[in-house]
């Protein structure tokens, strides 16, 4: 890795205001773009203290004050449902973040070019099936007919078939699963694409002393994409609570109902299918709040901890 | 040497969207430019629409005026160019074009309309209307009803009930209306149904309950446990995806001998709501299913697969009987066993009419139309020309249209033989059923008003093929022929014997559907709904049945069943009153 | 004036006696990638068996790698679709006009926020995260959009996704991995913040580039979201996924409502299925054509141009 060389952020001043005037001029405007398109439909959110009603528009609206978050914060099932979110997201997030490191890491061990272009490009193939196509493939194999109990059943690791949809234990996983399945090949493009600016004359300092190839991975491969990994760790973290919509409601079924429905799916039977805008907006407003709480604090961590941040 | 290349494609990158917006604004010249002749067209002719094109019969293209249309349900869009939506275009001076919810939800998409401002000429938001009533989007019918005899005849004395609480009417339901006699030959309603093949394996019994609907369930597939193939029998399967899980629930208000109100009971007698999740025919209803369940006669894997996989599994033709509606599954499974030859080997379904007790009458079958007021075509306030709206859905209703949208064009799409009777040959059945032609030749402007079901005024045809007598009977595998034979009965309905015989009220479910959580009574529905889809499974997996019944009673009664009851008493009450002046 | 690396990908090239150790690894490594393949390679295949397939014989299930009743009825059904080449054409030019319009102003943005200097630098990168996280749903969106005159053109494809802050942090990270010393040097020679984005930085993050340009031309090739809300009426904006998305709702709508009960032998069938995987080949089919041009900027050297420590 190139060393750091001594340039310190300096004080505001005149001199170096002037000095910047070109980075501050763009900035200027990409704050201008970023207020308008991502930050002014927030003013959207008042939706979630009125009782929203799209002939009255957000100035006609009645408003309810915090009727709506207390609605839903006093049912069962909203806590329920967040229980889910967050189990979901954080166990997405573990496996489909180190498989990807993981497989980036060993495609790069691969030696033969063509083995290797021909193995990264089949993998991120799955990226393109949608959701519902992936889902109708797993609950086929899955199924108590399906090639999962066919393989298990024949090893002998289970004498009866397994429903594996009418049993809450197992929901997770193969959300997990489908996850991994479906992404690991595209999440590796960001790695594979850290992994080239490593400088290679480390590797042949390496090899001239001797190291061996875990050597090589451990030391220069891993510190190498470090930054990358770990701002995509802490762009993930705020992200746990999107931890899906599509892929649990094609899953999902009554039976499980209770371990597979996420805050997506209640805003969508109780907000949408209702008409409740502004209940949706107010789920929304918590999301937001969480992810951007858990960002500040990984990224505190992360600070402290090690060079990388986010901000 | 790079940073050329990079400047030479951004450079690209510019010019190309230079030729873009250059392309974008030619185009929005061209449309408005079309608009205004059309309008100018349009404003022309308006003295002399009524002499020249009555006269004539026919529009010239530039007086045909072209209207937009929103449906907040999924459809099939038809090609620029279809052959009978010019034909429908000479002959009323209009040309919709038609616009289908695809990949949002409905009200969604209504919302953004909504929050746009902005509308379509005509607008259908299925049950979503009210939004657009609320938004002041729609325009008033009452003036112009009797204008139109056609619009006017159609519902009659009945449009009172499209009267919403300001006292005018906004929209009309397009479907469910008959022409005349009632001709229909499906179910295409609720029903146990079964295989012709059981039936006939046990020389076509009277099954009038579920006991002996599922003893002979059992009794088929011990002595057929397999299919010809090799395929396991599933005797029984629950269809329960998400809001199809009608097939699972809403069982007991039919096997108490009452028609499809949904969502309640409605006591003609003493005229009172009642909630058919709590009946004891509810309790029997879910005792056998979980006793059957037990015994290994209801398919294990109903309350886990999805529709996909419902509808694959129904076309093995393993599966001896379910609940559910006729258009949830007859369509694709059918064209499966006709394609695998299982037709011929008695797969296809018959509707029975099963009842709690037996010797009950069923409703089963719902005769003539439902008529549902919560939903239809409205026309909304930026339409272009609110009069000739009207005028073109008049003359849709016209038998010439009726004929012309569901038959299609005489000697093309049908014959007619020296009796004056319709019939299609096989080649013409094929091509009705194919995509591309479709697309391109027929226009049914299904989601505007037409005849259901019913006889043209000759007396002699149906509004549509699939009632024709000889088309419905050429259509019938051979072992349903013989299992109508045996029953004495030439179609679906009759099999299945309703006695309807619904309320002023009816259905009672034009009102629940469009509840939201703003009232208790709309909570507590939501709320009902989503405990059931939880507990329903569990008291037919229930190892002890009884246990989890009353747990499941409990959690019912926790969601306050008796707002939604009441409201619903409400609103009963508020129908008898205005509906049987 | 620049040592170009080629073959730096493949690490350890010419080692002497490679160990035991080593060639296991090989072995299992292979072993691991071919497994991957496997499990990867299967929903595509079967996708793809699904789209040769008859739509009504697919309903039956069991179909694997191969189809079992071959028809090629689900692509005359895609490619028949009407307005499908103004969607195509729709979808290439946002495509290649938003892919290079949001590759410029990340990169330009991520440079900035990788200027160690930069007075502002965390404050503007917290204001760009912030965007990740917060949304302001879809009615006020959709009211700004059309206060703007977004709604009803083609710039609504373009305009309002030019800069996301997912790209901004992975072109950031990787800039910031540069050595600090080609700024400064360059800054000696008299070289303004611009010449440096463009001359220096750019040329030598192509690899990130190239990762960026893929995240954002699938997601406009794949859009269809943005079509249909905001040029529900307007015809000539289209994408082709949206096309494809009526296509589906359409065949959905025919097999479970009002179709017919009459068989076709003839042409063949299609079902929502069948379509649907005839229509993920169609729109795949590209990207996949696209992905090897791409794919040499991961997988080739990088130039590393100016000082070296």
């Amino acid at each position: 890795m190139a060393k750091k060389s001594n340039i310190y952020k300096p004080k505001i001043n005149m001199r170096e205001l002037k000095r910047q005037r070109v980075l501050i001029f763009w900035s200027i405007l990409f704050v201008i773009y970023g207020f308008i398109f991502y930050y002014l439909p927030v003013g959207g959110w008042i939706m979630a203290f009125q009782n929203y009603k799209p002939r009255k528009g957000f100035l006609h609206s009645d408003f309810v004050g915090l009727a709506k978050f207390k609605f839903l914060f006093e049912d069962a099932t909203f806590l329920r449902v967040i229980r889910n979110t967050l189990a979901m997201g954080v166990l997405n997030l573990v496996t489909t973040f180190i498989m990807a490191i993981v497989f980036a890491i060993l495609l790069n061990e691969v030696k033969n070019v063509l083995f290797k272009k021909g193995v990264q490009t089949i993998s991120y193939l799955p990226h393109f099936l949608s959701w519902i196509i992936v889902t109708a493939i797993l609950h086929d194999a899955l199924s108590s007919t399906g090639i999962v109990n066919e393989v298990l059943l024949k090893f002998g690791f289970i004498d009866k078939s397994i429903e594996f949809f009418s049993h809450k234990e197992y929901f997770w996983w193969i959300v997990a699963f489908a996850n991994v399945w479906k992404e690991t090949g595209w999440n590796t493009i960001v790695y594979l694409s850290a992994i080239t600016a490593i400088d290679t004359t480390l590797y042949e300092a390496a090899s001239v002393d001797g190291a061996g190839r875990w050597a090589k991975i451990w030391n220069i491969t891993l510190p190498g994409i470090r930054p990358t990994i770990i701002v995509l760790l802490l762009m993930n973290i705020g992200n746990v609570l999107n931890a899906g919509f599509e892929v649990q409601y094609l899953l999902g079924n009554d039976v499980i109902k209770s371990v597979s429905d996420t805050i997506d799916i209640y805003v969508l039977k109780w907000g949408i299918s209702q008409n409740d805008y502004s209940l949706g907006s107010a789920a929304g407003i918590f999301k937001s709040f969480v992810s951007i709480v858990l960002i500040v604090i990984a990224n505190a961590i992360a600070k402290r901890t090690t060079d990388e941040r986010l901000y | 040497m790079k940073i050329k290349r990079l400047v030479a494609l951004l450079a690209a990158a510019t010019l190309t969207a230079g030729m873009v917006s250059g392309c974008g604004s030619e185009k929005k010249e061209k449309t408005t430019e079309a608009g205004t002749t059309a309008t100018a067209n349009n404003a022309d002719g308006e003295d002399s629409t009524g002499s020249n094109a009555s006269a004539q019969g026919e529009y010239s293209d530039d007086e045909i005026v072209d209207f937009t249309a929103f449906f907040a349900v999924p459809g099939s869009e038809i090609n620029d160019g279809n052959e009978i939506q010019e034909i429908i275009a000479k002959k009323t001076g209009v040309r919709v074009k038609e616009t289908w919810l695809a990949g949002q939800t409905e009200s969604e998409a209504v919302g953004t309309i909504i929050a746009g401002g902005e509308y379509p000429d005509f607008i259908n938001a299925s049950d979503s209307m009210s939004a657009l009533y609320d938004a002041g989007a729609l325009i008033a019918w009452d003036d112009y009803i009797d204008k139109y005899p056609n619009i006017k005849n159609y519902y009659g004395e009945d449009w009172e009930k499209f009267r919403r609480e300001d006292g005018h009417i906004y929209w009309m339901n397009p479907f469910w209306h008959i022409l005349n006699e009632d001709s229909t030959t499906t179910h295409n309603d609720e029903a146990f149904w079964i295989q012709v093949r059981v039936l006939e394996w046990a020389n076509y019994p009277k099954i009038e309950t579920m006991d002996e609907y599922f003893d002979l369930l059992r009794d088929y597939a011990k002595a057929n446990p397999t299919m010809e193939d090799g395929t396991q029998i599933i005797p029984y399967t629950i269809l329960c995806e998400d809001w199809r899980y009608f097939c699972l629930e809403n069982a007991p208000e039919f096997l108490d001998g009452y028609p499809n109100d949904g969502s309640v009971i409605v006591d003609p007698k003493t005229e009172t709501v009642i909630d058919y999740n709590t009946t004891p025919t509810a309790k029997k209803y879910f005792q056998k299913l979980n006793e059957e369940y037990k015994a290994g006669i209801v398919d294990p894997q109903s309350f886990t697969q999805t529709y996909d996989e419902y509808i694959a599994k129904l076309s093995t033709g393993a599966v001896l009987g379910m609940i559910d509606q006729w258009w949830d599954f007859a369509f694709t499974v059918n064209d499966v066993f006709k394609q695998q030859g299982l037709d011929e080997k008695g797969c296809n379904y018959v509707p029975l009419g099963l009842t709690i007790e037996k010797g009950m009458e069923n409703q089963w079958h719902t005769e003539g139309g439902t008529l549902n007021n919560s939903s239809g075509i409205a026309i909304t306030v930026d339409c272009k020309d609110v009069d000739k709206a009207f005028q073109f859905i008049d003359t849709l209703l016209s038998e010439e249209m009726q004929v012309l949208r569901f038959w299609g064009v005489e000697g093309v799409d049908y014959n007619v033989d020296e009796n004056g009777v319709f019939y299609r040959t096989e080649e013409m059945r094929n091509k009705a059923a194919d995509t591309t032609y479709k697309a391109d030749h027929m226009c049914t402007y299904s989601y505007f008003p037409s005849y259901s079901h019913g006889t043209l005024s000759d007396g002699k045809n149906a509004v549509i093929p699939g009632d024709q007598t000889s088309e419905f009977y050429e259509s019938l595998a051979e072992p349903v022929k013989k299992c109508f034979e045996a029953y004495g009965v030439k179609t679906y309905p009759q099999l299945i014997g309703s006695t309807d015989k619904h309320g002023i009220w009816f259905p009672m479910y034009s009102y629940s559907n469009n509840m939201t959580t703003e009232t208790p009574g709309g909570m507590a529905w939501q709320k009902m709904g989503e405990t059931k889809h939880e507990w329903l499974p569990q008291v037919v997996m229930a190892d002890d049945f009884e246990a989890k019944w009353t747990e499941y009673m409990d959690a019912y009664s926790k969601c306050k069943p008796e707002d939604f009851i009441a409201e619903m008493q409400e609103e009963l009450e508020r129908r008898i009153e205005a509906y049987s002046k | 004036m620049s040592k170009r690396i080629t073959e730096r990908y493949g690490a350890p090239s010419k080692n002497k006696k490679s160990s035991t150790a080593d060639k296991v690894f090989v072995v299992c490594n292979t072993i691991f990638m071919i497994i991957f393949v496997v499990v990867t390679l299967y929903p595509v295949l079967n996708t793809l068996a699904i789209s040769f397939n008859d739509g009504t014989d697919a309903v039956r299930g069991g179909i694997h790698l191969l189809p079992r009743k071959f028809s090629t009825k689900n692509y005359y059904t895609v490619l028949h679709k009407q307005s499908l080449m103004t969607g195509a054409i729709v979808s290439v030019l946002r495509t290649v006009i938003g892919t290079f319009s949001a590759l410029f102003f990340n990169a330009l943005l991520s440079f900035i926020i990788s200027r160690k200097r930069f007075l502002f630098k965390s404050q503007l990168s917290f204001f760009w995260i912030v965007t990740m996280y917060v949304n302001g749903g879809l009615i006020p969106t959709f009211i700004l959009f059309k206060n703007l005159h977004l709604t009803s053109s083609f710039w609504v494809y373009v305009i309002p996704g030019m800069i996301g802050a997912f790209n901004i942090l992975v072109m950031r990270t990787y800039m910031n991995g540069l050595p600090d010393s080609l700024e400064e040097s360059a800054q000696l020679d008299g070289a303004g913040y611009m010449t440096i984005f463009i001359k220096i930085i750019s040329p030598l993050c192509k690899p990130v580039y190239a990762t960026v340009a893929l995240f954002v031309a699938v997601g406009h090739w794949n859009a269809w979201f943005d079509a249909m809300l905001y040029n529900r009426m307007d015809k000539e904006y289209t994408t082709l996924q949206y096309e494809l998305m009526k296509l589906l709702a359409s065949v959905t709508n025919q097999s479970a409502g009002g179709g017919s009960t009459e068989s076709f032998k003839s042409g063949g069938t299609v079902t929502p299925t069948s379509v649907r995987a005839a229509a993920t080949i169609v729109t795949m089919a590209p990207i996949v054509c696209l992905y090897p041009f791409l794919q040499r900027y991961f997988v080739t050297g990088l130039t590393i141009g100016g000082v070296k420590e």
